[in-house]
């Protein structure tokens, strides 16, 4: 145990010091090399995982690169604890468990494990919300951590707050729900007093937030550098106003330049997160395309949803990470998001399983939807 | 590319009225390109098809004895199983690239459906439902009554089908007929081409029948379209999810009769008496079979089975035969292509079992060292009936005892609607009357369960029956002509 304690206390230093060196793609053979020895531990310590890695012949001493470490599916944590070191386990992360309420994975972190996710959250948000080094009142339609613990956006947009936010930062989903004259108060100091805002957010909170206000014909301006940040995004095949829309109604609404509105892709199993490159290229001058980063410390492909091998740039499959902040559980995480590789980074292009609906057998939304009344 | 025409509409031969606008739908797979011709729908449209199905059922269905009515069908059904119909073929292909499913399944599904569409089930299901299909055509004696009844059909039913499952919408169609009504049909996006094909056999064999039957597509929820629909029907028969069936239901009026076929469970159980070591191979082919046909998607698919314990083949060894005969169905009946959302469920789920395994649960798990063709995930039976991935997931659920699943299937018990029942021994009567009790609709055997009959209360409805206003007569004696119809 203690010789565990004190690899991992190494390792640590070593991921810190690469995190900390910023998003860019860099050093790609250090970065290798740190995907292994993070592998090596998760391999020997995590017992579950071992199986799994034996199974498929992928054990550190056979493989080379981080390509080859087995990723494990988001759903594997409804299943097991697949902490690095679970006695060491000081904060749980639930998912939230929409298609299935009371079925929800967990993650749990160890202290510095949580300080490798806040370094993450320090750097990206540094070189992909703030590239200006503008601090601004961060404005959460999120309910504050003390009320969310498990919530992992609640904890992201917390630090967010803490590293980049004015005093009059806050929380705006309480006990009882949004408080929509609390933030409307908010947002009017702001532009009272000039202060740039950050207004952070989950994308479906922010949308039924401009339509509240579209309905009473409310609208701010608030002062240049004011920024928004909308996590999640338009499930696909929804009826959802797309992106551009929802750009239009940030400058509508709340007087944000569209360029200054930045999409987060952030989920319960990965430590980091994967914003879009609109801030970053606007401050850099650049007109590209936008898409999603991976930040230096983690990388994306896209697997072909039938066979899960990995497919060449530009096809769409599921998208797969590996993120070396998870070193507190499984770096390698295959999800079921959509999406596909392209120049410079990735697209996400919504939930695959949100198209499952051939057939006339039941579905499991519409089951639970309907065994209360049974 | 390979290109196939086809229709995603019926339109009887005689209407023609006013200017119809069309657009068409792609759909490409295998090297073929399918480009369906769908009819642009307005409630205007619906109106003025509508009033001439209507006329076109006074004038000729509503007039024509059951008995020739079943000819037609009966003639229509046996076109369809000829290998070397045309319009056959072209519904292979181009039901294969449509729905995803493979070719050989497609022809399976025509061949069952139409098997169980002939002459003398469209006969024995009325007369299971009304006792006498005369009754349909006449007033005829009831020694009950004491008198004489006719049943009447309504004029015009609407019916909205259910997603992708091939060759289906024919039965509504057949259904309509037998009751003298004229129909309707929305087809579902999913699967828009059958039910014209289909159409158009009946328009070969007798256009008077096939004058008094449509098929429009339109998107669900176009509320104008569907009220002018409605406020014409007077039948609607849905079929679809739950979410969809209410929101239709709402809208549609009292004075029509309707029918719902929500979304259902299906699932199967095995005693241990049936698990001996005779006949193993043929109940796990039978299981594979029930798995494989329509690759799970339909109401009528498991979504498990439960095994009994203690019988003489141990679970480990029926799943290994079990994957033997996943692999041989594959040969013969190969799955389609699933998106990548079916793809993602299957491989989660299988991660999930694999990881209870290797907690050392008593979980076995067998599929391909590739792809996601077929699963087998074999476990101790978990508190209540759920939703497999789909596309050929097996579940076996191991039970101590067979009434022990009694409780898990409660709380979905208004799903529940197939069931394929071997148990083998004394008990089985008891334990099919118990879920009789629970909702169960439908008591099969294992190998049966994609195959319902003509007679078969579709989900515990009387499908026909339920469509039929009478007529008593109450005063035989002073009725003058009606004594040639006295088969009392």
């Amino acid at each position: 145990m203690k010789q565990l304690l004190h690899a991992v206390q190494e390792l640590d230093a070593d991921i810190l010091a690469f995190i900390e060196k910023g998003v860019a793609p860099r050093d790609a053979d250090a970065f290798n090399l740190l995907a292994l020895r993070v592998f090596k531990l998760q391999f020997h310590h995590i017992p579950v995982y071992r199986g799994y890695c034996e199974r498929r012949g992928r054990i550190p001493d056979s493989i080379a690169s981080w390509e080859d470490i087995p990723a494990l599916f988001t759903d594997a944590f409804k299943e097991a604890d697949l902490s690095l070191l679970p006695e060491a386990a000081v904060r749980t992360f639930m998912t939230s468990g929409t298609t299935s309420p009371g079925e929800r994975g967990r993650i749990h972190y160890d202290e510095a494990g949580l300080s490798l996710m806040d370094a993450t959250i320090r750097i990206a948000a540094s070189d992909m919300l703030f590239p200006d080094g503008m601090q601004a009142a961060v404005l959460v339609i999120a309910p504050p951590p003390d009320m969310a613990p498990h919530m992992i956006m609640s904890y992201g947009m917390d630090r967010l707050r803490q590293y980049f936010g004015l005093p009059h930062s806050g929380f705006f989903i309480g006990e009882n729900g949004f408080d929509i004259p609390a933030f409307i108060a908010a947002l009017g100091r702001c532009e009272a007093e000039g202060a740039p805002a950050a207004v952070c957010g989950g994308t479906a909170g922010l949308v039924n937030f401009f339509n509240y206000c579209h309905d009473r014909g409310l609208r701010w301006h608030l002062p240049p550098g004011s920024r928004c940040l909308d996590a999640g995004g338009f499930k696909a095949g929804r009826r959802q106003p797309g992106r551009d829309a929802f750009l239009v109604c940030c400058e509508n609404v709340l007087g944000i330049d569209r360029n200054l509105c930045v999409n987060l892709l952030g989920m319960t199993e990965t430590a980091s997160q994967f914003y879009d490159n609109t801030l970053q290229q606007h401050w850099q001058g650049l007109h590209g395309p936008t898409v999603k980063i991976s930040p230096a410390w983690t990388r994306t492909i896209a697997v072909d949803p039938d066979t899960l091998e990995p497919l060449p740039r530009g096809e769409t499959g599921l998208l797969r990470y590996f993120d070396l902040a998870n070193r507190g559980h499984i770096c390698a995480i295959q999800t079921d998001d959509l999406g596909r590789s392209v120049d410079g980074g990735f697209e996400i292009l919504g939930r695959a399983r949100d198209d499952q609906t051939r057939g006339c057998s039941l579905t499991i939304d519409e089951m639970t939807r309907n065994m209360g009344s049974c | 590319m390979g290109l196939i025409a086809a229709n995603g509409y019926y339109l009887p031969a005689g209407y023609g009225q006013g200017q119809l606008e069309f657009s068409t739908r792609c759909f490409e797979r295998s090297g073929l390109q399918v480009q369906l011709s769908v009819l642009v729908v307005t409630s205007a449209l619906v109106e003025s098809l509508s009033a001439y199905l209507k006329k076109s059922r006074q004038e000729h269905l509503a007039r024509l004895p059951v008995r020739h009515i079943i000819d037609v069908l009966d003639e229509a059904s046996r076109r369809w199983l000829d290998a070397g119909y045309p319009p056959r073929k072209t519904a292979i292909d181009a039901l294969h690239v449509i729905t995803g499913f493979s070719r050989e399944i497609v022809a399976a599904s025509i061949d069952a459906e139409m098997e169980s569409s002939l002459g003398d089930h469209m006969w024995q299901a009325l007369c299971s439902e009304i006792r006498n299909p005369l009754y349909l055509d006449d007033f005829q004696y009831s020694a009950e009554l004491n008198g004489y009844s006719r049943a009447f059909g309504p004029e015009l039913i609407v019916s909205f089908f259910s997603e992708n499952i091939p060759a289906l919408p024919h039965l509504l169609f057949m259904r309509a007929a037998l009751v003298k009504a004229a129909c309707l049909g929305k087809v579902a996006s999913g699967e828009p081409a059958f039910a014209p094909l289909y159409l158009k056999t009946i328009e070969d064999i007798d256009p008077g029948i096939a004058a008094c039957m449509a098929v429009l597509y339109w998107q669900g929820g176009s509320a104008e379209v569907e009220d002018a629909a409605f406020a014409r029907a007077d039948a609607a028969i849905v079929f679809g999810g739950e979410e969809a069936c209410s929101a239709l239901a709402e809208r549609i009026p009292r004075s029509v009769k309707l029918l719902v076929h929500g979304h259902k469970l299906g699932f199967g159980v095995i005693g241990k008496k049936a698990l001996g070591r005779d006949g193993i191979d043929a109940l796990a082919a039978a299981i594979a079979y029930d798995h494989g046909m329509f690759d799970q998607q339909a109401c009528l698919a498991p979504q498990a089975y439960y095994v009994e314990e203690g019988g003489e083949v141990s679970p480990a060894e029926f799943v290994d035969k079990l994957a033997q005969a996943m692999d041989e169905l594959e040969a013969k009946l190969p799955r389609g292509s699933i998106s990548a959302g079916e793809a993602a469920a299957v491989n989660q789920s299988r991660v999930r079992y694999e990881i209870r395994q290797l907690q050392a649960a008593e979980v076995m798990l067998r599929c391909p060292a590739r792809g996601t063709g077929w699963t087998i995930a074999c476990e101790r039976a978990p508190a209540v009936l759920t939703v497999s991935p789909r596309n050929r997931f097996v579940r076996l659920w191991a039970v101590e005892d067979i009434f022990q699943i009694l409780p898990a299937l409660q709380p979905v018990r208004r799903f529940l609607q197939n069931a394929a029942v071997a148990i083998g021994d004394e008990r089985e009567l008891a334990f099919i009357r118990s879920l009789g009790e629970l909702g169960v609709s439908r008591v099969t055997a294992p190998g049966a369960m994609p195959l319902p009959s003509m007679m078969w209360h579709h989900d515990g409805i009387a499908a026909l029956a339920s469509l039929l206003r009478w007529c008593d007569i109450e005063k035989k004696d002073t009725v003058s002509g009606l004594e040639a119809n006295n088969r009392g």
